[in-house]
């Protein structure tokens, strides 16, 4: 088929399982950071306080209007000015690494959607379930773990499964701040080899297993989120007991 | 003072004093939701608060346990003052336990999960413990056999009477009740009043706003009736409804009795 040799397009290959490892560190490691800092910065704005208030509608419109591979860019580029400006020389001395701009971007852009989330998802939650755990003597950090927040993730859930998604597929962008991730080893590859499509359809694959792994995870994720919830499932079981 | 008191030297004893509520002020907005409470609660008393809607009997017992705060006037609780700070707020919430119109269970734990929470985290019981601790109140609700459901498989009575083994398993020495059977199918009703007057016979002392004339008949030591945010009339059950002195009583319980 081409005079790509066995032993090159096993190199290759390999050069893209390591970006693909690079990949996914990258997206597990913002996703999680974006996951705590959204949930806590969704319960900080039902606050009524108009300082918090502004403070989140000005980081909303900000975060959600931007696209992010400007985040990525003003990150990589000008973070080290910033950190220079507010640690001085000591800051300025800094270097920001693509990994580390890609981390700081989809963190503080998708902290932001998964916070409006975590928001609507509390708010849809009955009053009840706060004065239940309130008048138990449960403390606040306590009823947020084992009450309300268990709650709110399955009120979420599907939200979060698109966030995800999302943001997987945004992954590649830091790979325009020299990030050498999947996306750029496919590049390399398929330049070196003039073999584009093997590559970008290998890389293509690898995105697509991994979508398809993260769907099958989400679904058991809501049936463990769901239960006490699925009267239809029990009105199943019990019929088919009857029968 | 308007209170018929059996006991004429319970109110001089403060150690046989549940409650004691004086000029209680609650105000939301510029609307006076309460205008100047004054009631004491003896131990082991069992009161029936009634009154139309909007007259404050629930931000009354609200009040209490502090899911609302009051804006003036005091409420002491076992003598403990309820005041803003928290860890105050939190003694009396382990003494008071409450049971809801709307239940208020966790739909995400069973029914004996919903029961052995509190315990564990505000009694440092074991896991062992707390089981055992709500199999029994769950046992005392004659809900035993669904412990393990989720309260979306049980029904409303159930779910109620989950809800009152749950207040139980704090040990709570005060009960309070905002209008429990409200909620309920009207075959549903009987079942928990049942469980309800199961726990006046055991000594516990009950404040409970409600519609059912009929519990308040059997279980009540004291009727209080509000109106406007004052208690307008608080005396024994027996001439309560027999010789109510107020009109405005009057006009409440030949509505509610029709």
């Amino acid at each position: 088929m081409t005079n790509l040799s066995l032993a090159d397009l096993a190199g290759y290959m390999r050069q893209l399982g390591e970006g693909a490892l690079i990949t996914l560190e990258l997206f597990l490691t913002s996703f999680a950071l974006a996951f705590i800092f959204g949930v806590l910065i969704g319960i900080a704005t039902l606050s009524r306080s108009r300082v918090v208030q502004g403070i989140w509608r000005v980081y909303a419109s900000i975060f959600m209007g931007v696209p992010s591979l400007l985040v990525i860019f003003l990150t990589f580029y000008g973070g080290s000015a910033m950190l220079g400006a507010v640690l001085g020389e000591f800051g300025a001395r800094i270097d920001i690494s693509p990994f580390g701009a890609g981390v700081i971007a989809f963190t503080v852009v998708y902290a932001a959607y998964i916070a409006e989330l975590v928001r609507g998802a509390i708010e849809n939650l009955p009053k009840g379930q706060f004065e239940g755990a309130r008048a138990l003597a449960i403390p606040p950090a306590i009823m947020w773990g084992k009450v309300i927040l268990p709650q709110v993730m399955r009120l979420a859930l599907p939200g979060l499964v698109n966030v995800w998604s999302f943001m997987l597929k945004e992954t590649p962008l830091v790979s325009l701040a020299g990030l050498q991730d999947l996306v750029a080893a496919a590049k390399i590859a398929a330049g070196a080899t003039k073999e584009p499509f093997i590559f970008f359809v290998a890389t293509a694959l690898v995105f697509i297993a991994f979508s398809a792994l993260s769907f099958r995870l989400a679904s058991r994720l809501e049936t463990r989120l769901d239960r006490g919830q699925r009267r239809e499932a029990a009105g199943r079981s019990s019929s088919r007991a009857a029968a | 003072m308007t209170m018929h008191a059996p006991a004429p030297d319970a109110a001089k004893e403060p150690g046989r004093l549940a409650i004691t509520i004086s000029g209680l002020v609650k105000h939301y907005g510029s609307h006076r939701a309460l205008n100047g409470i004054d009631l004491e609660v003896r131990r082991g008393e069992r009161i029936v608060i009634c009154g139309p809607s909007g007259s404050g009997k629930s931000t009354l017992i609200r009040c209490i346990n502090a899911l609302e705060r009051h804006d003036g006037g005091s409420i002491v609780v076992n003598g403990i003052e309820l005041t803003a700070d928290e860890g105050t707020v939190q003694d009396i919430r382990q003494e008071v336990g409450m049971v809801f119109q709307h239940f208020n269970l966790f739909p995400h734990l069973t029914a004996i999960e919903n029961c052995m929470l509190a315990p564990q985290l505000n009694r440092g019981l074991t896991k062992a413990r707390a089981e055992k601790l709500a199999m029994h109140y769950l046992e005392r609700v004659h809900l035993a056999d669904h412990a393990r459901k989720y309260p979306s498989r049980l029904s409303g009575g159930q779910q109620q009477r989950v809800a009152i083994a749950r207040a139980l398993c704090m040990e709570p020495r005060i009960l309070l009740f905002d209008e429990p059977t409200s909620a309920l199918d009207p075959e549903m009703v009987n079942e928990v009043l049942g469980v309800m007057e199961e726990l006046a016979a055991s000594g516990v002392t009950m404040l409970c706003v409600t519609h059912e004339m009929g519990f308040a008949r059997r279980v009540a030591d004291r009727c209080v009736f509000m109106d406007h945010g004052e208690i307008v009339e608080s005396r024994d059950a027996a001439s309560f409804f027999q010789a109510p002195e107020s009109q405005r009583l009057r006009d409440f319980l030949a509505q509610i009795l029709r």
